[in-house]
């Protein structure tokens, strides 16, 4: 062979090359670092998300066998850690969770955590993977909602979450005793969700729910820094006061840049469950007409019953039945929901590739 | 509609793109090339901006020059959903650059206030 090969070439059959479960081959996906060709032998430097995982060996398998079809000559392939790791949809800290849903109000009390609760159970029965996330760690109800008996575990260095009603769970209840407060400024939070995302063995999941605490503050920012979240669900009562805080929690997350999923009216309306009146204590329809207001999804209205206290305070999301009128109305905002980031998906699915 | 935000995003950075820049090529097809002295001058975290709300001076000059490596991003990563952090070859790192700033620093003539 005379003509010594450019490593164009090179780059053009790499291009060919696919990694197991990404839709876009290594070029495109910016893994390929380096490409040196010298006389009779040809090195690859692949900086691959995680190069400890047994699939690049996987790529790097293929890029030989990829390149040796060149006829260059020895073919080297150098694997190393990826700097300035891009990050679309997917984070890096938990790259087998595909959707991440935050689940946030302005206002305390309106039933995030409820809300939060029932809708990972209301995607659980509709088939998918779900992890909930219990980042209150000033107030954490999500154990309690969700009647959880075990605590996780430590396995190799990192946390087994306790399983509940078929959904993996992680809140700071777990590591605190009862009646003890978390009197924390931002780092130690920052840190905490951090480990919350990177320390718990979630698995695969295609949903990780995440219980907010109220307000726009140190959590909130920590969360929208740490990952790219998919979206975020905003909850309030149908009254005014309410309304006029959740537009705040809105107002933050689109200066981070977060989708808004859509707004769900927890607490509307009331009915006597002795003469079948109907009361609207909140209002009725207010956050419907916010939503709409402010161009976002809408993605349905939960009732005030008395059933839902009753259920939550014993541990039994009252998602788990649809023949009620609330387990149903669940199961409508988490199919509404599941549209909803299916849509989030598409738009943002470009992404920043960094060179 | 769905709702998603519309914030201008960065679709590719490109780092050391010639004559100490940073490249950016952005979701409406517009690019910024950003002078790496620029971007320093500019960091928005608190400690260049100074807590009393004045930029903190640059140091002043020796009396005999003395050789310094230029600065220089080490490497740059995406921060959540609508920003950049710059990491430095001195090890300054504070700075969170949103995309909405990073748009507003463009210096090209198009973008420069008139």
């Amino acid at each position: 062979m005379s003509e010594r090969l450019h490593p164009q070439d090179v780059m053009k059959a790499l291009a060919s090359v696919k990694a197991a479960g990404e839709m876009k081959d290594i070029v495109s996906l910016g893994w390929v670092k380096d490409v040196e060709v010298e006389e009779g032998a040809v090195t690859v430097t692949l900086a691959l998300p995680n190069s400890s995982d047994p699939a690049s060996a996987v790529v790097a398998d293929s890029v030989r066998r990829e390149v040796a079809r060149l006829n260059a000559g020895e073919v080297r392939v150098r694997l190393v850690a990826r700097h300035g790791a891009s990050s679309g949809a997917s984070s890096n800290l938990i790259p087998q969770v595909k959707n991440t849903v935050a689940v946030a109000s302005g206002k305390g009390g309106v039933g995030k955590s409820t809300v939060a609760v029932n809708l990972a159970v209301a995607l659980r029965r509709a088939g998918a993977r779900v992890g909930l996330m219990d980042t209150d760690v000033y107030g954490p109800s999500v154990p309690a909602l969700i009647g959880s008996r075990s605590a996780p575990t430590v396995v190799d260095g990192k946390l087994e979450p306790s399983v509940e009603h078929g959904i993996k769970l992680i809140s700071i209840a777990y590591f605190l005793p009862q009646d003890e407060a978390v009197i924390w400024r931002g780092p130690m939070l920052h840190k905490t969700i951090r480990q919350f995302l990177e320390d718990v063995r979630w698995g695969e999941l295609d949903y990780l729910v995440m219980d907010l605490p109220p307000g726009t503050g140190d959590i909130q920012l920590s969360l929208s820094q740490t990952i790219p979240l998919t979206g975020a669900v905003i909850v309030s009562t149908p009254q005014d006061v309410a309304l006029g805080v959740a537009s705040k929690a809105i107002a933050m997350f689109q200066k981070l840049g977060v989708p808004i999923l859509g707004v769900v009216e927890n607490m509307s309306g009331y009915v006597c469950p002795h003469c079948g009146a109907r009361e609207d204590i909140f209002g009725h329809g207010g956050a419907r007409a916010a939503a709409a207001r402010m161009h976002f999804p809408f993605l349905g209205e939960i009732p005030l019953a008395i059933d839902i206290r009753k259920q939550s305070d014993r541990g039994q999301p009252v998602a788990e039945d649809e023949s009620t009128p609330y387990g149903k109305a669940f199961r409508d905002v988490a199919v509404e929901l599941t549209k909803q980031v299916e849509l989030a998906r598409r738009s943002a699915s470009q992404e920043i590739a960094i060179e | 509609m769905n709702g998603s935000t519309g914030i201008l995003r960065p679709t590719r950075i490109k780092l050391d793109a010639g004559n100490d820049s940073l490249a950016i090529t952005w979701s409406d097809g517009h690019s910024s090339v950003y002078a790496y002295s620029t971007l320093r001058s500019q960091c928005p975290c608190a400690t260049c901006l100074g807590t009393e709300g004045e930029r903190a001076a640059p140091a002043a000059p020796a009396s005999l020059p003395m050789f310094k490596t230029a600065l220089r991003p080490v490497r740059v990563e995406v921060v959540g959903r609508y920003a950049l952090q710059i990491f430095w070859n001195d090890g300054h790192s504070t700075g969170i650059y949103t995309f909405t700033y990073l748009r507003n620093l463009c210096p090209c003539a198009e973008c420069a206030p008139a």
